[in-house]
């Protein structure tokens, strides 16, 4: 009977599965007639692809080769990066932007008066030089007189005195601009209803620019850098103050040209950038898919992350992404803080026995491959300022029971807890590490607990952490921005509570100095004298571990926010 | 009758309202007293007084907490779900209703698939009851069941994109013949269920008097199992497509973090531990007006299939 009934079904669900992909195709032939010429290329280089396997399939299979041939030369075929990127959290506002990935798209399509080039030193961007006063509260900034938004209207100095103050308005909820600007005479003021003007930035001429700080900071300038200090263009704003942020008109080496939410991000070069167009004809972020390194194999895309299954096998060459790797040590670091007002850790010799009892390289060696960098001080080795002379305390398990010993808890060590922000499920590989070591060292058990992430930082903000696992990655690159804003005693991110007379003199000093080599000298000093009183234990500088395919020029992560993409070019010659 | 049933269902439509509105005070009211604090995730170790008092007073955050509802309450009613805290400047609707429109296409697919499958599977075993290519058939499909997503799909990645070069994985909208290998990882485990539901209901269909008489008329074979068993046999069906809407939307939440696909349900994720109390609320209502509409909907087609169901619900019971 049911052999015509079973070829019936058969039959229903073979035509079923056709009459998906056949609606597919409908709908993709006739989205694509919508797109824009540049970027229609990758969906249809795919649905070809996908259709030729298709008849490939039904006529035995002879063109999946050639297939995987073509696409394989594909990526390297046009000068055309593509890469990934996180959705932006915010709208495309520089004075609204607060996390790394917004912000990475908002530096290459903006601009201020000063940036950071590869190694992270302060240049010129719109402003070709600057003076600064000998006590160290006013700047004067001379802008290029070349200098063209996107759309070709001349940026002055009056474009500058109107993005600072829009940044400073209440109204628009700045969430960053007292970090970076509230120096500024009358930023905090015009922030907090109490003025409308910002005083301290002053108009001189079309090309001249003045600002006035409340007192000397020597690194201002590398604030400056940041995007809530980037100029925006206020006929466009006025025009549409809702939807402006969508064909952003900035001064950057790139313009927007597409940015679908969830999906991608393309930019342009704006051929008209003062310090040089890039040489990129786009550059692709994708905001969404499989696996990055998946896509890398399957030559979607030219940098991706090494997945941490694989870290091994690359680090080790044994994986055949090995020949691709890049790594990128970042302005990060890790440590374990503690509160220097609680017990035990109000004594110093227990801080030290702690910092004594941990064997970081034996850690980096088992846990991480070796790949992270012991951090032998708190400033990164990339950072500017950076000293190779300050050394941390080396793993040394007798001394550390020695000092325990000595210390007022030696009999009556106090309940400990190590909290770190994180669901449910075990404590990170590393702290169950540090436990042991403490366990078998010193003989403290040490209880760790995981919290929520807004609920730590308000714990970590109030100073109610006994013990911490925490991280620092750089705002602007200069080394106050590690010794100082985490230890200087008045410092609302001081949340050790660490308090050091000597401390705060080199910090308050060396803010003022503007010869920088003196100036990296005290904040040596002050970070050598930090790490041997210890209300920190630095653990490790973070790596970045990358993968980029051999045609992509040029290519380098500082580690930070630096507009980057305008020096990579892509080798289509095929090697 | 008919009047009964209209009656029926207003009955049921008014009782969503007492549930939708005790499910929002309650998700409310578990956000906002709980420890999580949106305000200090925007600002991180940048947290100031100040800074912080200015965004609580931009959302509404320092008002008292039933103010906080009603006015929430209030926005609803205009249209407005609120703003999210994530997405800075994003209202919920902007934020939620693209990847609510990517989950349905995909969850329409998805089911497309797995009534397309379980199906015919379920037919197919009912008529070799009692040969082995039942419980082959039965087998196999709780055997790809058995898999989980989380599994299944990166093999299907590196199967499928990496060895055989079909597809990639570039996420290219819900259009695009890549959203082809996750819509099948998504909906594989699905299909057992169906075919076995479909295979007892043909079963049971099978031993009817009316299918006796068909065959007694002389009726061809193949009419007889098209025409009266598997016409029969998919009634009961259309409830399962009701109860599985819900569970699409939900079930796509491993597919949609491995494929990189922005749907809800990642979105649910990141709204939960980012924390942004008006995503969040915005798609537990969603999905609780989805379930109940999903349940109405099941016990109305429950009335067409049984004429009990139907004449209780008349009367009223």
């Amino acid at each position: 009977m049911s052999n015509r009934t079973l070829g019936i079904m058969m039959g229903a669900v073979a035509l079923l599965i056709v009459a998906v992909a056949v609606v597919f195709v409908l709908v993709l032939s006739g989205g694509d007639g919508d797109d824009v010429s540049g970027t229609a290329q990758p969906a249809r280089e795919a649905s070809e692809r996908d259709d030729d396997t298709d008849s490939a399939r039904e006529t035995g299979g002879d063109d999946d080769d050639r297939d995987r041939a073509v696409s394989g030369s594909g990526i390297c075929s046009e000068n055309r990066l593509v890469t990934f990127g996180d959705d932006p959290a915010t709208v495309f506002d520089p004075i609204q932007v607060g996390d790394a990935s917004t912000a990475e798209y908002t530096a290459e399509i903006f601009g201020g008066l000063v940036t950071l080039d590869l190694d992270l030193n302060v240049v010129p961007d719109i402003a070709e030089r600057w003076e600064i006063t000998d006590d160290g509260r006013v700047y004067t900034f001379f802008l290029r007189d070349d200098v063209v938004f996107h759309n070709g209207r001349r940026v002055t100095a009056d474009d500058f005195k109107y993005s600072i103050e829009r940044a400073a308005d209440p109204a628009n909820f700045s969430p960053t601009v007292l970090d970076y600007l509230g120096d500024i005479v009358g930023v905090r003021d015009k922030f907090n209803g109490r003025t409308d003007e910002v005083s301290g930035v002053q108009v001189i001429d079309e090309y001249t620019l003045r600002i006035e700080l409340d007192e000397p900071i020597s690194y201002f300038l590398q604030q400056l850098t940041y995007t809530v200090a980037y100029v925006v263009d206020q006929e466009q704003i006025e025009q549409d103050p809702d939807g402006w942020t969508r064909q952003p008109n900035g001064t950057g080496p790139f313009r927007l040209k597409i940015f679908r939410p969830l999906e991608e991000i393309v930019l342009i070069p704006n051929d008209r950038y003062h310090l040089g167009p890039p040489r990129l004809d786009e550059v692709v972020f994708t905001l969404a898919g499989g696996s990055l390194s998946t896509r890398f194999q399957n030559d979607e895309i030219h940098i991706a992350i090494v997945p941490a299954v694989e870290l091994a096998g690359v680090l080790s060459g044994e994986s055949e992404l090995a020949e691709f790797y890049r790594p990128a040590p970042q302005l990060a670091i890790f440590y374990l803080g503690m509160n220097v007002n609680e017990p035990p850790f109000d004594d110093p010799l227990v801080r030290q026995a702690f910092a004594l009892a941990i064997d970081r390289e034996a850690i980096n060696e088992v846990l991480f491959f070796d790949a992270a960098i012991v951090a032998d001080g708190i400033v990164p080795p990339t950072l500017p300022g950076y000293s190779e002379a300050i050394s941390s305390y080396q793993y040394d398990p007798d001394r550390a029971a020695e000092l325990l010993a000595q210390s007022r808890y030696a009999n009556d060590m106090p309940r400990i807890i190590l909290t770190f922000s994180g669901g449910g499920g075990d404590p990170p590989d590393n702290l169950q590490a540090y436990q042991q070591q403490w366990r078998e060292a010193l003989g403290v058990e040490v209880e760790i607990e995981a919290i929520e992430w807004s609920a730590y930082l308000r714990e970590l903000r109030r100073g109610e952490l006994q013990m911490y696992s925490a991280g620092w990655i750089a705002d602007y690159p200069d080394p106050e921005n590690f010794v100082g804003k985490l230890f200087a005693s008045e410092s609302r991110l001081n949340h050790s509570g660490y308090a050091n007379d000597r401390v705060d003199a080199l910090l308050d000093e060396a803010a003022t100095l503007q010869d920088q080599e003196a100036r990296y000298r005290l904040y040596h000093e002050a970070e050598q004298i930090i790490i041997d009183d210890a209300p920190i234990i630095p653990t490790f500088w973070t790596v970045g571990h990358y993968l980029v395919r051999e045609c992509v020029q040029n290519w380098v992560d500082p580690g930070t926010i630096v507009p980057k993409y305008r020096y990579i070019e892509i080798d289509t010659s095929g090697e | 009758m008919s009047q009964g049933l209209a009656g029926y269902i207003i009955r049921r439509l008014l009782w969503t309202v007492p549930v939708i509105v005790a499910i929002s005070i309650l998700v409310f009211l578990l956000l906002r007293l709980g420890p999580l604090d949106p305000v200090e995730s925007i600002l991180g170790q940048r947290y100031t007084e100040e800074g912080a008092d200015r965004l609580r007073e931009k959302y509404g955050y320092d008002r008292p907490i039933h103010v906080q509802y009603l006015k929430y309450v209030q926005n609803l009613f205009q249209g407005d779900l609120g703003v999210s805290t994530r997405h800075q400047n994003f209202t919920v609707a902007e934020v939620v209703i693209p990847k609510i429109r990517v989950s349905a296409g995909m969850g329409v697919m998805a089911m497309v698939l797995v009534f397309g499958l379980g199906v015919p599977a379920g037919v197919f075993a009912a008529l070799r009851r009692g040969t082995f290519l039942d419980p082959l058939t039965i087998g196999f499909w709780l055997l790809i069941d058995s898999v989980p997503v989380l599994i299944s799909a990166i093999w299907a990645q590196w199967l499928f994109a990496l060895q055989f070069g079909w597809v990639d994985l570039t996420y290219g909208g819900v259009f695009h013949p890549n959203i082809i290998l996750p819509v099948f990882v998504m909906s594989l485990p699905g299909v057992a269920g169906v075919a076995r539901l479909m295979r007892a209901s043909v079963i049971q269909v099978s031993t009817e008097d009316y299918v006796r008489t068909a065959r007694s008329k002389g009726l061809r074979e193949q009419t007889v199992v098209v025409s009266h068993v598997v016409r029969n046999a998919l009634l009961p069906m259309i409830t399962v497509i009701g109860l599985a809407l819900p569970g699409i939307f939900a079930g796509a939440l491993f597919t949609e973090l491995l494929f990189g696909i922005p749907g809800i349900a990642r979105e649910a994720l990141q709204a939960v531990l980012a924390p942004d109390f008006d995503v969040v609320l915005g798609l537990v209502l969603f999905g609780s007006i989805l379930f109940v509409f999903a349940n109405i909907l099941v016990d109305v087609a429950y009335g067409f299939i049984d004429p009990r169901i139907r004449l209780s619900a008349a009367r009223g019971s």
